[in-house]
Protein backbone atom coordinates (compact mmCIF):
# COMPACT_ATOMS: atom_id res chain seq x y z
CA UNK A 1 0.00 0.00 0.00
CA UNK A 2 1.19 3.49 -0.88
CA UNK A 3 2.75 5.47 1.97
CA UNK A 4 1.09 8.74 2.87
CA UNK A 5 2.68 11.61 4.77
CA UNK A 6 1.54 14.67 6.62
CA UNK A 7 3.65 17.57 5.40
CA UNK A 8 2.23 20.59 7.22
CA UNK A 9 0.15 21.41 10.27
CA UNK A 10 -1.47 24.43 11.87
CA UNK A 11 -3.78 25.42 14.69
CA UNK A 12 -6.21 28.15 15.59
CA UNK A 13 -6.04 28.80 19.35
CA UNK A 14 -8.57 26.65 21.26
CA UNK A 15 -10.82 28.30 23.85
CA UNK A 16 -13.89 30.43 24.30
CA UNK A 17 -13.11 32.44 21.21
CA UNK A 18 -14.43 35.83 20.21
CA UNK A 19 -14.57 34.55 16.66
CA UNK A 20 -17.08 32.91 14.31
CA UNK A 21 -16.95 29.43 12.76
CA UNK A 22 -15.61 30.81 9.46
CA UNK A 23 -13.01 32.94 11.23
CA UNK A 24 -11.66 29.86 13.02
CA UNK A 25 -11.41 28.18 9.60
CA UNK A 26 -9.35 31.09 8.27
CA UNK A 27 -7.02 31.04 11.29
CA UNK A 28 -6.24 27.33 10.91
CA UNK A 29 -5.83 27.77 7.17
CA UNK A 30 -3.36 30.61 7.63
CA UNK A 31 -1.41 28.56 10.17
CA UNK A 32 -1.12 25.48 7.94
CA UNK A 33 -0.11 27.45 4.84
CA UNK A 34 2.43 29.42 6.88
CA UNK A 35 3.89 26.05 7.88
CA UNK A 36 4.28 24.53 4.43
CA UNK A 37 7.09 25.26 2.02
CA UNK A 38 6.95 25.24 -1.81
CA UNK A 39 3.22 24.57 -2.06
CA UNK A 40 1.01 26.41 -4.50
CA UNK A 41 -2.60 26.34 -3.30
CA UNK A 42 -3.61 25.37 -6.85
CA UNK A 43 -1.95 22.00 -6.31
CA UNK A 44 -4.36 21.03 -3.54
CA UNK A 45 -6.83 18.82 -5.37
CA UNK A 46 -8.86 17.56 -2.41
CA UNK A 47 -10.49 18.96 0.71
CA UNK A 48 -11.82 17.07 3.72
CA UNK A 49 -13.58 19.10 6.41
CA UNK A 50 -14.01 17.53 9.84
CA UNK A 51 -17.03 19.11 11.51
CA UNK A 52 -19.42 17.47 13.94
CA UNK A 53 -22.38 19.81 14.19
CA UNK A 54 -22.08 23.02 12.19
CA UNK A 55 -25.85 22.74 11.58
CA UNK A 56 -26.40 23.13 15.30
CA UNK A 57 -23.54 25.36 16.37
CA UNK A 58 -23.24 27.65 13.34
CA UNK A 59 -26.60 27.00 11.56
CA UNK A 60 -24.64 26.03 8.49
CA UNK A 61 -24.67 22.90 6.37
CA UNK A 62 -22.75 22.17 3.13
CA UNK A 63 -19.63 23.45 4.83
CA UNK A 64 -16.92 22.03 2.54
CA UNK A 65 -17.42 24.62 -0.25
CA UNK A 66 -17.56 27.36 2.37
CA UNK A 67 -14.21 26.22 3.72
CA UNK A 68 -12.74 25.93 0.21
CA UNK A 69 -13.66 29.53 -0.53
CA UNK A 70 -12.40 30.84 2.83
CA UNK A 71 -9.12 29.01 2.31
CA UNK A 72 -8.77 30.00 -1.34
CA UNK A 73 -8.65 26.61 -3.05
CA UNK A 74 -10.57 24.92 -5.86
CA UNK A 75 -10.54 21.25 -4.93
CA UNK A 76 -11.22 19.21 -8.06
CA UNK A 77 -10.69 15.57 -7.07
CA UNK A 78 -12.53 15.16 -3.77
CA UNK A 79 -14.41 17.71 -1.70
CA UNK A 80 -16.39 16.55 1.29
CA UNK A 81 -17.12 16.83 4.98
CA UNK A 82 -16.69 14.01 7.46
CA UNK A 83 -18.92 13.68 10.52
CA UNK A 84 -18.28 11.22 13.30
CA UNK A 85 -19.10 13.35 16.33
CA UNK A 86 -15.98 13.67 18.49
CA UNK A 87 -13.89 11.83 15.86
CA UNK A 88 -14.92 14.03 12.93
CA UNK A 89 -11.40 15.48 12.64
CA UNK A 90 -9.59 12.16 12.54
CA UNK A 91 -12.23 10.97 10.06
CA UNK A 92 -11.17 13.74 7.68
CA UNK A 93 -7.56 12.55 7.86
CA UNK A 94 -8.51 8.87 7.53
CA UNK A 95 -10.58 9.65 4.44
CA UNK A 96 -7.85 11.82 2.89
CA UNK A 97 -5.33 9.06 3.57
CA UNK A 98 -7.52 6.51 1.79
CA UNK A 99 -8.01 8.87 -1.13
CA UNK A 100 -4.26 9.36 -1.56
CA UNK A 101 -3.57 5.64 -1.16
CA UNK A 102 -5.90 4.88 -4.05
CA UNK A 103 -4.28 7.55 -6.21
CA UNK A 104 -7.50 9.53 -6.50
CA UNK A 105 -6.06 12.51 -4.62
CA UNK A 106 -2.54 13.86 -4.84
CA UNK A 107 -2.47 16.63 -2.23
CA UNK A 108 -5.25 16.99 0.34
CA UNK A 109 -6.09 19.61 2.92
CA UNK A 110 -7.82 18.35 6.07
CA UNK A 111 -9.37 21.02 8.23
CA UNK A 112 -11.25 20.30 11.45
CA UNK A 113 -13.34 22.96 13.11
CA UNK A 114 -16.04 23.47 15.73
CA UNK A 115 -17.60 26.57 17.21
CA UNK A 116 -19.36 25.39 20.37
CA UNK A 117 -19.69 28.44 22.60
CA UNK A 118 -22.96 30.17 21.83
CA UNK A 119 -24.79 33.10 23.43
CA UNK A 120 -27.19 30.57 24.99
CA UNK A 121 -25.19 27.56 26.24
CA UNK A 122 -28.42 25.63 26.76
CA UNK A 123 -28.48 25.25 22.97
CA UNK A 124 -25.01 23.70 23.03
CA UNK A 125 -25.99 21.30 25.79
CA UNK A 126 -29.14 20.33 23.94
CA UNK A 127 -27.22 19.64 20.75
CA UNK A 128 -24.67 17.52 22.61
CA UNK A 129 -27.50 15.27 23.81
CA UNK A 130 -28.27 14.25 20.21
CA UNK A 131 -24.83 12.65 19.87
CA UNK A 132 -26.34 9.73 21.78
CA UNK A 133 -29.44 7.96 20.41
CA UNK A 134 -31.77 10.89 20.85
CA UNK A 135 -35.10 9.01 20.69
CA UNK A 136 -34.22 6.40 23.31
CA UNK A 137 -31.24 7.61 25.36
CA UNK A 138 -30.99 11.37 24.84
CA UNK A 139 -34.70 11.66 25.59
CA UNK A 140 -34.09 10.40 29.13
CA UNK A 141 -31.71 13.30 29.73
CA UNK A 142 -28.53 11.41 28.99
CA UNK A 143 -25.54 13.11 27.42
CA UNK A 144 -21.80 12.62 27.68
CA UNK A 145 -21.20 13.39 31.40
CA UNK A 146 -23.78 10.91 32.77
CA UNK A 147 -22.64 8.20 30.37
CA UNK A 148 -18.97 8.51 31.33
CA UNK A 149 -20.00 8.86 34.98
CA UNK A 150 -21.57 5.41 34.77
CA UNK A 151 -18.40 4.06 33.11
CA UNK A 152 -16.46 5.46 36.07
CA UNK A 153 -18.88 3.91 38.56
CA UNK A 154 -18.53 0.47 36.96
CA UNK A 155 -14.73 0.76 36.68
CA UNK A 156 -14.50 1.76 40.34
CA UNK A 157 -16.84 -1.08 41.29
CA UNK A 158 -15.09 -3.77 39.25
CA UNK A 159 -11.43 -2.75 39.62
CA UNK A 160 -11.21 -0.49 42.65
CA UNK A 161 -10.26 2.61 40.66
CA UNK A 162 -10.52 5.75 42.80
CA UNK A 163 -11.62 9.34 42.28
CA UNK A 164 -8.13 10.37 43.43
CA UNK A 165 -6.58 8.42 40.54
CA UNK A 166 -9.03 10.05 38.13
CA UNK A 167 -8.07 13.48 39.49
CA UNK A 168 -4.40 12.69 38.77
CA UNK A 169 -5.22 12.35 35.07
CA UNK A 170 -6.70 15.85 35.11
CA UNK A 171 -3.70 17.23 37.02
CA UNK A 172 -1.24 15.69 34.53
CA UNK A 173 -3.04 16.92 31.42
CA UNK A 174 -3.60 20.41 32.83
CA UNK A 175 0.10 20.49 33.69
CA UNK A 176 1.00 19.68 30.09
CA UNK A 177 -1.39 22.34 28.78
CA UNK A 178 0.45 25.02 30.76
CA UNK A 179 3.14 24.56 28.08
CA UNK A 180 0.63 25.00 25.26
CA UNK A 181 -0.33 28.54 24.23
CA UNK A 182 -3.03 27.07 21.97
CA UNK A 183 -4.80 25.38 24.92
CA UNK A 184 -8.10 26.50 26.42
CA UNK A 185 -6.80 25.96 29.98
CA UNK A 186 -3.26 27.08 30.75
CA UNK A 187 -3.27 26.94 34.54
CA UNK A 188 -2.21 24.13 36.84
CA UNK A 189 -5.14 22.19 38.32
CA UNK A 190 -3.80 20.14 41.24
CA UNK A 191 -5.65 16.93 42.07
CA UNK A 192 -7.08 18.50 45.26
CA UNK A 193 -8.70 21.21 43.16
CA UNK A 194 -10.24 18.58 40.86
CA UNK A 195 -11.66 16.79 43.89
CA UNK A 196 -13.07 20.05 45.26
CA UNK A 197 -14.68 21.20 42.00
CA UNK A 198 -18.48 21.14 41.52
CA UNK A 199 -20.09 17.76 40.92
CA UNK A 200 -21.48 17.43 37.38
CA UNK A 201 -22.63 13.80 37.28
CA UNK A 202 -21.31 11.74 40.21
CA UNK A 203 -18.57 10.62 40.48
CA UNK A 204 -17.45 13.11 37.79
CA UNK A 205 -16.68 16.67 38.84
CA UNK A 206 -16.09 19.75 36.71
CA UNK A 207 -12.35 19.15 36.22
CA UNK A 208 -12.94 15.50 35.34
CA UNK A 209 -14.61 16.83 32.19
CA UNK A 210 -13.14 18.41 29.07
CA UNK A 211 -14.37 21.88 28.18
CA UNK A 212 -16.79 23.27 25.65
CA UNK A 213 -14.41 24.72 23.14
CA UNK A 214 -14.08 26.70 19.93
CA UNK A 215 -11.13 25.81 17.74
CA UNK A 216 -9.76 24.65 14.42
CA UNK A 217 -6.79 22.63 13.20
CA UNK A 218 -5.44 21.68 9.79
CA UNK A 219 -2.96 19.33 8.14
CA UNK A 220 -1.86 18.73 4.55
CA UNK A 221 -1.35 15.19 3.25
CA UNK A 222 0.39 13.83 0.20
CA UNK A 223 2.18 10.70 -0.97
CA UNK A 224 5.62 9.65 0.27
CA UNK A 225 7.01 10.41 -3.19
CA UNK A 226 6.13 14.09 -2.95
CA UNK A 227 6.43 14.64 0.80
CA UNK A 228 9.99 15.97 0.88
CA UNK A 229 9.04 18.77 -1.53
CA UNK A 230 7.02 20.35 1.23
CA UNK A 231 8.78 19.61 4.53
CA UNK A 232 12.07 18.25 5.83
CA UNK A 233 10.31 16.10 8.43
CA UNK A 234 7.18 14.41 7.10
CA UNK A 235 4.99 12.40 9.47
CA UNK A 236 3.95 9.10 7.91
CA UNK A 237 0.72 7.22 8.50
CA UNK A 238 1.84 3.66 9.24
CA UNK A 239 -1.22 1.97 10.71
CA UNK A 240 -4.94 2.26 11.30
CA UNK A 241 -7.81 0.64 13.15
CA UNK A 242 -11.41 1.60 13.69
CA UNK A 243 -14.43 -0.16 15.15
CA UNK A 244 -18.08 0.64 15.83
CA UNK A 245 -20.04 -1.55 18.23
CA UNK A 246 -23.61 -0.84 19.41
CA UNK A 247 -25.39 2.47 19.53
CA UNK A 248 -28.27 2.16 21.95
CA UNK A 249 -26.87 1.92 25.48
CA UNK A 250 -29.08 -1.09 26.17
CA UNK A 251 -26.89 -3.14 23.84
CA UNK A 252 -23.51 -2.48 25.49
CA UNK A 253 -21.59 -5.51 26.68
CA UNK A 254 -19.69 -3.48 29.25
CA UNK A 255 -19.07 0.07 30.42
CA UNK A 256 -15.70 -0.64 32.03
CA UNK A 257 -14.13 -2.48 29.07
CA UNK A 258 -14.40 -0.74 25.74
CA UNK A 259 -14.50 -3.69 23.34
CA UNK A 260 -14.48 -1.58 20.14
CA UNK A 261 -11.27 0.06 21.37
CA UNK A 262 -9.65 -3.34 21.88
CA UNK A 263 -10.59 -4.32 18.32
CA UNK A 264 -9.44 -1.01 16.80
CA UNK A 265 -6.14 -1.11 18.71
CA UNK A 266 -5.43 -4.69 17.70
CA UNK A 267 -5.94 -3.82 14.04
CA UNK A 268 -3.90 -0.61 14.33
CA UNK A 269 -0.92 -2.47 15.80
CA UNK A 270 -1.27 -5.35 13.33
CA UNK A 271 -1.31 -3.02 10.35
CA UNK A 272 1.66 -1.04 11.68
CA UNK A 273 3.44 -4.31 12.49
CA UNK A 274 4.14 -3.19 16.06
CA UNK A 275 3.03 -3.88 19.60
CA UNK A 276 1.52 -1.17 21.80
CA UNK A 277 4.73 -0.60 23.75
CA UNK A 278 6.68 0.09 20.54
CA UNK A 279 4.97 3.47 20.48
CA UNK A 280 7.00 6.30 22.02
CA UNK A 281 3.95 8.31 23.08
CA UNK A 282 0.22 8.50 22.41
CA UNK A 283 -2.53 11.05 22.04
CA UNK A 284 -5.68 9.46 23.47
CA UNK A 285 -9.21 10.77 23.85
CA UNK A 286 -9.47 12.02 27.44
CA UNK A 287 -12.91 13.61 27.12
CA UNK A 288 -13.24 12.62 30.79
CA UNK A 289 -10.58 11.47 33.25
CA UNK A 290 -12.05 7.97 33.39
CA UNK A 291 -11.74 7.71 29.59
CA UNK A 292 -7.96 8.00 29.74
CA UNK A 293 -7.76 5.34 32.47
CA UNK A 294 -9.86 2.86 30.48
CA UNK A 295 -7.83 3.68 27.35
CA UNK A 296 -4.51 2.85 29.07
CA UNK A 297 -5.95 -0.62 29.56
CA UNK A 298 -7.87 -1.31 26.39
CA UNK A 299 -5.21 0.20 24.10
CA UNK A 300 -2.79 -2.24 25.72
CA UNK A 301 -0.47 0.03 27.71
CA UNK A 302 -1.21 -1.85 30.96
CA UNK A 303 -3.17 -4.86 32.21
CA UNK A 304 -6.96 -4.67 32.51
CA UNK A 305 -7.94 -3.01 35.76
CA UNK A 306 -4.56 -1.39 36.32
CA UNK A 307 -5.25 1.95 34.64
CA UNK A 308 -5.60 3.68 38.00
CA UNK A 309 -2.23 2.35 39.10
CA UNK A 310 -0.71 3.40 35.76
CA UNK A 311 -1.47 7.10 36.37
CA UNK A 312 -0.63 6.84 40.07
CA UNK A 313 2.85 5.50 39.24
CA UNK A 314 3.42 8.26 36.69
CA UNK A 315 3.64 5.79 33.81
CA UNK A 316 1.68 8.12 31.51
CA UNK A 317 3.98 11.04 32.19
CA UNK A 318 7.18 11.88 30.33
CA UNK A 319 9.77 9.40 31.60
CA UNK A 320 7.06 6.79 32.25
CA UNK A 321 6.24 3.73 30.16
CA UNK A 322 3.96 5.63 27.76
CA UNK A 323 3.72 9.43 27.81
CA UNK A 324 0.08 10.32 27.14
CA UNK A 325 -1.44 13.57 25.92
CA UNK A 326 1.63 15.78 26.03
CA UNK A 327 -0.18 18.76 24.47
CA UNK A 328 -2.62 18.70 27.40
CA UNK A 329 -5.23 16.31 26.10
CA UNK A 330 -8.86 17.27 25.74
CA UNK A 331 -8.95 18.05 29.45
CA UNK A 332 -6.31 20.76 29.16
CA UNK A 333 -6.55 21.83 25.54
CA UNK A 334 -10.32 21.74 25.23
CA UNK A 335 -12.49 19.68 22.91
CA UNK A 336 -13.73 21.46 19.79
CA UNK A 337 -15.23 18.25 18.35
CA UNK A 338 -14.22 18.50 14.69
CA UNK A 339 -10.82 20.03 15.49
CA UNK A 340 -9.76 17.64 18.26
CA UNK A 341 -8.52 14.73 16.16
CA UNK A 342 -6.46 16.99 13.91
CA UNK A 343 -5.12 18.92 16.93
CA UNK A 344 -3.75 15.62 18.25
CA UNK A 345 -2.03 14.93 14.93
CA UNK A 346 -0.51 18.43 14.99
CA UNK A 347 1.08 17.51 18.34
CA UNK A 348 2.47 14.27 16.93
CA UNK A 349 4.00 16.07 13.95
CA UNK A 350 5.50 18.78 16.16
CA UNK A 351 6.91 16.14 18.51
CA UNK A 352 8.57 14.38 15.57
CA UNK A 353 9.97 17.73 14.44
CA UNK A 354 11.08 18.52 18.03
CA UNK A 355 9.35 21.89 17.85
CA UNK A 356 7.21 21.51 20.99
CA UNK A 357 8.45 23.23 24.19
CA UNK A 358 11.14 21.07 25.77
CA UNK A 359 9.11 20.55 28.99
CA UNK A 360 6.81 18.27 27.00
CA UNK A 361 9.19 16.91 24.37
CA UNK A 362 9.41 13.13 24.04
CA UNK A 363 13.00 13.12 22.93
CA UNK A 364 13.84 10.98 19.91
CA UNK A 365 10.29 9.74 19.39
CA UNK A 366 9.86 7.64 16.26
CA UNK A 367 6.30 6.31 16.55
CA UNK A 368 3.06 7.54 18.08
CA UNK A 369 -0.67 7.06 17.82
CA UNK A 370 -3.72 9.29 17.82
CA UNK A 371 -6.89 7.82 19.29
CA UNK A 372 -10.40 9.21 19.34
CA UNK A 373 -13.57 7.80 20.68
CA UNK A 374 -16.89 9.20 19.59
CA UNK A 375 -20.38 9.31 21.02
CA UNK A 376 -20.82 7.09 24.05
CA UNK A 377 -17.45 5.40 23.41
CA UNK A 378 -19.09 3.07 20.88
CA UNK A 379 -16.73 4.07 18.07
CA UNK A 380 -12.96 4.08 18.43
CA UNK A 381 -10.60 5.38 15.75
CA UNK A 382 -6.83 5.02 15.76
CA UNK A 383 -4.12 6.18 13.40
CA UNK A 384 -0.47 5.21 13.95
CA UNK A 385 2.26 7.58 12.81
CA UNK A 386 5.98 7.19 12.22
CA UNK A 387 8.91 9.50 11.52
CA UNK A 388 9.81 6.93 8.86
CA UNK A 389 7.55 5.26 6.30
CA UNK A 390 6.61 1.61 6.76
CA UNK B 1 -54.43 17.75 21.00
CA UNK B 2 -50.71 17.69 20.35
CA UNK B 3 -49.04 20.89 21.51
CA UNK B 4 -45.33 20.71 20.90
CA UNK B 5 -43.81 23.54 22.87
CA UNK B 6 -40.32 23.18 21.48
CA UNK B 7 -39.66 23.34 17.74
CA UNK B 8 -39.91 19.78 16.47
CA UNK B 9 -36.18 19.44 15.83
CA UNK B 10 -35.42 20.23 19.47
CA UNK B 11 -38.11 17.92 20.85
CA UNK B 12 -36.44 14.86 22.32
CA UNK B 13 -39.54 12.67 22.41
CA UNK B 14 -40.33 10.51 19.38
CA UNK B 15 -43.46 11.03 17.31
CA UNK B 16 -45.61 8.07 18.26
CA UNK B 17 -48.71 7.74 16.09
CA UNK B 18 -49.19 5.65 12.99
CA UNK B 19 -48.83 8.66 10.69
CA UNK B 20 -45.26 9.05 11.87
CA UNK B 21 -43.80 5.68 12.81
CA UNK B 22 -44.20 2.04 11.92
CA UNK B 23 -43.61 1.00 15.55
CA UNK B 24 -46.69 2.86 16.83
CA UNK B 25 -47.73 -0.39 18.52
CA UNK B 26 -44.85 0.06 20.96
CA UNK B 27 -46.35 3.32 22.18
CA UNK B 28 -49.88 1.91 22.25
CA UNK B 29 -48.65 -0.91 24.50
CA UNK B 30 -46.69 1.55 26.63
CA UNK B 31 -49.95 3.41 27.21
CA UNK B 32 -51.27 0.16 28.71
CA UNK B 33 -48.25 0.00 31.00
CA UNK B 34 -46.35 -2.60 28.97
CA UNK B 35 -42.76 -2.39 27.72
CA UNK B 36 -42.60 -4.34 24.47
CA UNK B 37 -40.27 -4.95 21.59
CA UNK B 38 -40.09 -6.83 18.32
CA UNK B 39 -39.11 -10.48 17.97
CA UNK B 40 -38.14 -11.75 14.53
CA UNK B 41 -40.51 -14.53 13.40
CA UNK B 42 -37.83 -16.07 11.19
CA UNK B 43 -34.66 -16.15 13.30
CA UNK B 44 -36.12 -15.48 16.74
CA UNK B 45 -33.86 -12.49 17.27
CA UNK B 46 -34.99 -10.14 19.99
CA UNK B 47 -33.86 -6.54 19.54
CA UNK B 48 -34.05 -3.33 21.47
CA UNK B 49 -35.28 -0.87 20.36
CA UNK B 50 -38.05 -2.29 18.11
CA UNK B 51 -37.23 -2.85 14.43
CA UNK B 52 -38.98 -3.01 11.09
CA UNK B 53 -36.19 -5.04 9.42
CA UNK B 54 -34.22 -7.76 11.16
CA UNK B 55 -30.50 -6.92 11.48
CA UNK B 56 -29.86 -10.62 12.06
CA UNK B 57 -31.55 -12.42 9.13
CA UNK B 58 -33.01 -9.63 7.00
CA UNK B 59 -36.60 -10.70 7.60
CA UNK B 60 -39.34 -8.13 8.00
CA UNK B 61 -41.73 -10.44 9.85
CA UNK B 62 -42.00 -9.59 13.53
CA UNK B 63 -44.20 -10.25 16.50
CA UNK B 64 -44.57 -7.97 19.48
CA UNK B 65 -43.40 -9.46 22.76
CA UNK B 66 -43.62 -8.07 26.25
CA UNK B 67 -40.35 -7.38 28.08
CA UNK B 68 -40.00 -7.88 31.83
CA UNK B 69 -41.15 -4.82 33.74
CA UNK B 70 -38.54 -5.27 36.44
CA UNK B 71 -34.81 -5.32 36.58
CA UNK B 72 -31.82 -4.13 38.54
CA UNK B 73 -29.54 -1.12 38.36
CA UNK B 74 -26.40 -2.00 36.40
CA UNK B 75 -25.11 1.57 36.71
CA UNK B 76 -26.50 4.94 37.73
CA UNK B 77 -25.61 8.59 38.12
CA UNK B 78 -27.38 11.90 38.46
CA UNK B 79 -27.62 14.91 36.19
CA UNK B 80 -26.74 17.89 38.36
CA UNK B 81 -25.69 20.48 35.77
CA UNK B 82 -26.06 20.90 32.03
CA UNK B 83 -29.43 19.28 31.26
CA UNK B 84 -30.82 19.95 27.79
CA UNK B 85 -33.59 22.33 26.85
CA UNK B 86 -36.95 21.25 28.25
CA UNK B 87 -35.35 19.23 31.06
CA UNK B 88 -33.82 22.05 33.11
CA UNK B 89 -36.72 21.96 35.57
CA UNK B 90 -36.11 18.26 36.26
CA UNK B 91 -32.56 18.79 37.62
CA UNK B 92 -31.33 17.04 39.68
CA UNK B 93 -32.50 13.70 38.32
CA UNK B 94 -31.19 10.14 38.49
CA UNK B 95 -30.28 8.20 35.35
CA UNK B 96 -29.59 4.50 35.34
CA UNK B 97 -29.04 1.52 33.12
CA UNK B 98 -31.62 -1.10 34.03
CA UNK B 99 -30.66 -4.70 33.35
CA UNK B 100 -34.09 -6.14 32.49
CA UNK B 101 -34.66 -9.48 34.18
CA UNK B 102 -33.70 -12.44 32.03
CA UNK B 103 -32.53 -10.31 29.09
CA UNK B 104 -29.28 -8.87 27.78
CA UNK B 105 -30.78 -5.38 27.64
CA UNK B 106 -29.52 -2.61 29.90
CA UNK B 107 -32.14 0.01 29.12
CA UNK B 108 -31.19 3.58 29.94
CA UNK B 109 -33.90 5.31 31.91
CA UNK B 110 -34.73 8.02 34.36
CA UNK B 111 -34.97 6.52 37.82
CA UNK B 112 -37.86 8.29 39.51
CA UNK B 113 -39.14 8.50 43.12
CA UNK B 114 -35.62 8.41 44.52
CA UNK B 115 -32.43 10.37 45.05
CA UNK B 116 -28.93 9.51 43.86
CA UNK B 117 -27.82 9.00 47.46
CA UNK B 118 -30.53 6.38 48.00
CA UNK B 119 -29.64 4.26 44.95
CA UNK B 120 -27.21 1.35 44.88
CA UNK B 121 -25.84 -1.05 42.27
CA UNK B 122 -28.15 -4.02 41.91
CA UNK B 123 -31.13 -2.13 43.34
CA UNK B 124 -34.47 -3.56 42.15
CA UNK B 125 -36.51 -1.23 39.96
CA UNK B 126 -39.83 -1.54 38.15
CA UNK B 127 -41.37 0.09 35.10
CA UNK B 128 -43.63 3.10 35.38
CA UNK B 129 -45.30 4.73 32.41
CA UNK B 130 -46.67 8.25 32.27
CA UNK B 131 -48.32 10.71 29.96
CA UNK B 132 -46.43 13.74 28.65
CA UNK B 133 -48.09 17.14 28.77
CA UNK B 134 -49.05 16.91 25.10
CA UNK B 135 -50.62 13.47 25.43
CA UNK B 136 -47.72 11.34 24.24
CA UNK B 137 -46.58 8.53 26.52
CA UNK B 138 -43.18 7.69 28.00
CA UNK B 139 -41.57 5.47 30.62
CA UNK B 140 -39.16 5.48 33.51
CA UNK B 141 -38.20 3.09 36.27
CA UNK B 142 -38.78 3.54 39.99
CA UNK B 143 -37.60 1.56 43.05
CA UNK B 144 -39.49 -1.75 43.22
CA UNK B 145 -40.11 -1.67 46.97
Amino acid sequence: MKNVAIVACGLAPFGVRKATWRELVQEASKAVFDDVQNLDKKDIDSLFVGAAMPERFAFQSHVAPLVAEQVGIVPHKVVTRTELACSSGQSAVRTAWASIVTGLSDIALCLGVEKMNMPNMLETQTSMACVLEREWDGVQGASAPPFFAMCAQRHMHEYGTTVEQMAMVSEKNHHFSTTNPYAQFQKEIPAEKVLGSPMIAPPLRLFDCSGITDGAAAVILTSEERAKEFTDVPTYIIGSGQCSMASNLANYKSLSTWHPLKIAAKEAYRSAKIGPMDLDFAEVHDCFTISEIIEYEDAGFCEKGEGGKFIEEGQSNIGGKMPINTRGGLLGTGHPLGATGIGQIVEIMQQFRSTVPKERLVDGAEMAMAHNLSGAANVHSILVFGRSPR
Amino acid sequence: MTTIVLPYMLDFYPLQDEDNTRIHQFYASLREGKLTTTKCKDCGGLFWPPRVACPGCNSDQFEWVELPDEGELYAFTAMLLGAPLGMEKDVPFVLGMVQLDGTEFKVLSRIGNTKYEDCSLGMRVKLETYELEDGRVWFRFVPAD
